[in-house]
């Protein structure tokens, strides 16, 4: 265990760092329809993991929403809400999302194929992607003002056109 | 020394860990994630439970997947040392473990895909089968074997796999697989404005059974429509399962509807589920929540209020009846975005199936949930929400005519000082003149955003009920983020109770600690 754990922190240590893509991995849309989520890449991306008993994530998300209008003032940008809620409140999610969906693109990832490919172990959790479909930024959890970031790192992306 | 080196290298990778790992342009990606879930455990007077001889436990998970263009893999080792307190995975030794690392290989293509290793998959509502993991629950029930899936354009997908299921830190001597069918009629047909699905399922288990059971495969099937047309949604589901011997060699069924209408800050959703003798374990040798090949959530309100989840709803799979509907109205100012109110009301009930659940054969109210929120923001800095539940549930699932009833009123205020602090409060009552009486609880939050956070929070039963316990159950720590890494530290005594995730509850011993949590990802 000891050789395997410090192989892992070895071989983390010797590459190079840089931008991990956006995974191809298919999601329900809020029409129900399955998509890639790579077919969204091609303008700035904030993604937003969120559940319906998780407090801080909808906090995350209405905070957005209520500056979502400066924000788009200042950058040409799209904000994914992805619910992972499971089959179980599913349907309670997107009742829920009634509330963002027409400023926000929903996605529905109830096996959480998507949250285990960008690894994300627990939400809130926040990545922004640029235009090109690479990871710039990710944030776990939310405070309230940790959203600023986001939208600071969506404007910078926009000034490197 | 076997800690120190995890914590130490835990800590170290989490660093480390800030950015993702490229080969270079043809190399591909490396990517990963690492937690570390540890708690100190003290003797506390005050609680029937004793602390575990080791006094630690400690749940870690590091999981590396690589990625090149269209081919994954990956791999994730478990270590408990030895399991936290509760965590089921203690049924099958408390020692301390290395769980034989989950591995997997895939090849994504346009139209097809080949996977080999641990699986993690669901058919329809899953009330079939779904192999998923759930580390706040110690739960992981991936099939180890192969899984194709293959779509013509966007008219049909299927899927099929098999392999050997897991069970805690084994993997199991029985198979479990099937296929899943999806046909898109409405793109067949060319109907552009909604969706209409039919699907359908089947899975099957083997396992070599002892002489008194009827047979060594047990099949499974499930047929379902769905359709979403101009903000109308409508899914259903049927499911068949034959003879099974822990359902004393008894088919079972399941039957689940649910209907929706959405439209500008407007939802009404309604579901109802059926479950007749459903139990579907992955072994019959198994024991625990994780011994379970299908998932049957609870279909009530989940909450994260403390005084709200006291008494969560838990199924009962060889027969309930019932169902839920929520509705949610959210109005926002037109002329001032930071002002808006969110309304949602809940009703949920439940009800045992056969006349064989209850003493009296009538018919017995298992549970019943009235609830609501309001939700106002105020101002930019001003945020008020104030929630109301009556819950009734039956302590005997059933089988005595008796419930008991619990009334919880919950005021939630946050305030923004300015662009990063931040102050949430909540004050909770429950008001019950049965089982353990009433409850009172509160709790402090202050927030410097993004990176620290901290909370007290405390719990009190007045004594006054059936068996009330005037037992104080008090909280306080912060958290320290750093983009994806979050490390968490807090002191504490806490209740013994059902801990439930995503409607799937597991009982948790009452313990006094410290518990540092390490998460991060890369």
């Amino acid at each position: 265990m000891k050789k395997l754990l410090c192989l892992i922190l070895a071989s983390i240590s010797i590459f190079s760092l840089s931008a991990q893509q956006l995974p191809d991995v298919k999601v329900e849309n809020s029409e129900g329809k399955i998509i890639s989520v790579r077919e969204l890449v091609g303008k700035p991306l904030i993604i937003c993991y969120w559940s319906i008993t998780c407090k801080p994530c909808i906090q995350e998300l209405m905070t957005i929403l209520d500056q979502i209008e400066d924000w788009k003032a200042e950058a040409d940008f799209e904000v994914l809400a992805v619910s992972v809620d499971d089959s179980r409140l599913k349907a309670t999610a997107k009742a829920k999302s009634q509330v963002f969906n027409k400023d926000f693109i929903c996605l529905f990832d109830a096996n959480q194929d998507l949250k285990r490919a960008m690894n994300v172990s627990l939400t809130p959790q926040s990545f922004v992607v640029d235009k090109s479909g690479n990871i710039v930024y990710s944030h776990t959890g939310y405070t309230p003002g940790s959203e600023q970031e986001l939208i600071d790192k969506v404007i910078e992306l926009s000034k490197k056109r | 020394m076997k800690r120190l080196l995890f914590f130490a290298v835990a800590l170290l990778c989490s660093f480390v860990a800030s950015a993702q790992i490229s080969l270079g342009e043809k190399g591909g990606v490396i990517s990963g994630s690492i937690e570390s879930n540890n708690i100190v455990y003290f003797n506390d007077k005050a609680l029937s439970t004793p602390a575990p001889d080791t006094h630690f436990g400690s749940n870690d998970f590091i999981k590396v997947d690589y990625t090149l263009d269209r081919f994954s893999a990956g791999i994730q080792v478990e270590t408990y040392l030895p399991a936290l307190q509760g965590y089921e995975i203690g049924l099958y030794g408390n020692q301390f473990k290395v769980v034989t690392p989950m591995i997997y290989a895939q090849w994504q293509d346009k139209s097809y895909s080949v996977t080999l290793g641990n699986l993690y998959d669901q058919f329809g509502n899953g009330i079939i089968f779904r192999s998923f993991e759930d580390r706040q629950l110690g739960l992981n029930n991936s099939l180890l074997g192969l899984r194709a899936t293959w779509n013509l354009g966007s008219y049909l997908s299927l899927k099929a796999l098999y392999g050997r299921p897991r069970l805690y830190t084994n993997y199991q001597t029985c198979w479990a697989g099937g296929a899943d069918l999806s046909l898109s009629l409405g793109d067949m047909f060319g109907f552009n404005k909604g969706s209409l699905f039919l699907e359908g399922s089947y899975v099957n288990r083997y396992e070599k059974m002892s002489a008194i059971a009827s047979k060594n495969l047990l099949n499974l099937y499930s047929a379902r429509i769905n359709f979403d047309v101009a903000g109308v949604t409508f899914r259903s589901e049927y499911v068949g399962k034959g003879k099974d011997f822990i359902e004393g060699d008894k088919s079972g069924k399941a039957i689940y509807g649910e209907v929706g209408y959405a439209k500008s800050g407007f939802s009404f959703t309604a579901m109802g589920r059926m479950l007749d003798k459903m139990n579907t374990p992955l072994t019959m040798d198994g024991i625990g929540t994780g011994n379970t090949l299908n998932y049957l959530p609870a279909l009530t309100r989940q909450y994260t209020y403390m005084l709200a989840n006291l008494n969560p709803y838990q199924i009962n799979a060889e027969g309930e009846i019932g169902g839920q509907a929520d509705f949610y109205y959210s109005y926002r100012s037109k002329t001032n975005r930071y002002r808006y109110w969110n309304f949602h009301l809940n009703y949920s009930t439940y009800y045992t199936l056969h006349s064989g659940q209850s003493k009296s054969g009538a018919r017995e109210r298992l549970w019943q949930d009235i609830n609501f929120d309001v939700e106002r923001q105020w101002s930019k800095k001003l945020k008020t929400t104030f929630l109301f539940s009556m819950q009734e549930w039956n302590p005997y699932h059933g089988y005595h005519h008796r419930t008991y009833v619990s009334n919880i009123f919950v005021a939630d205020v946050q305030y923004k000082f300015d662009r990063k602090k931040s102050l949430r409060v909540e004050a909770q009552y429950l008001l019950s003149a049965e089982h353990e009486g009433d409850w009172v609880a509160g709790l402090v939050e202050f927030n410097m955003a993004p990176k620290w956070s901290f909370f007290v929070s405390d719990m009190y039963n007045n004594g006054r009920g059936e068996i009330g316990t005037k037992k104080n159950y008090y909280s306080i720590g912060g958290s320290y983020t750093i983009k994806r890494t979050r490390i968490q530290l807090s002191y504490g005594r806490n209740r013994a109770g059902y801990i439930c995730s995503g409607g799937v509850c597991r009982y948790s011993p009452e313990y006094n600690g410290i518990n540092i949590a390490i998460t991060s990802s890369f």
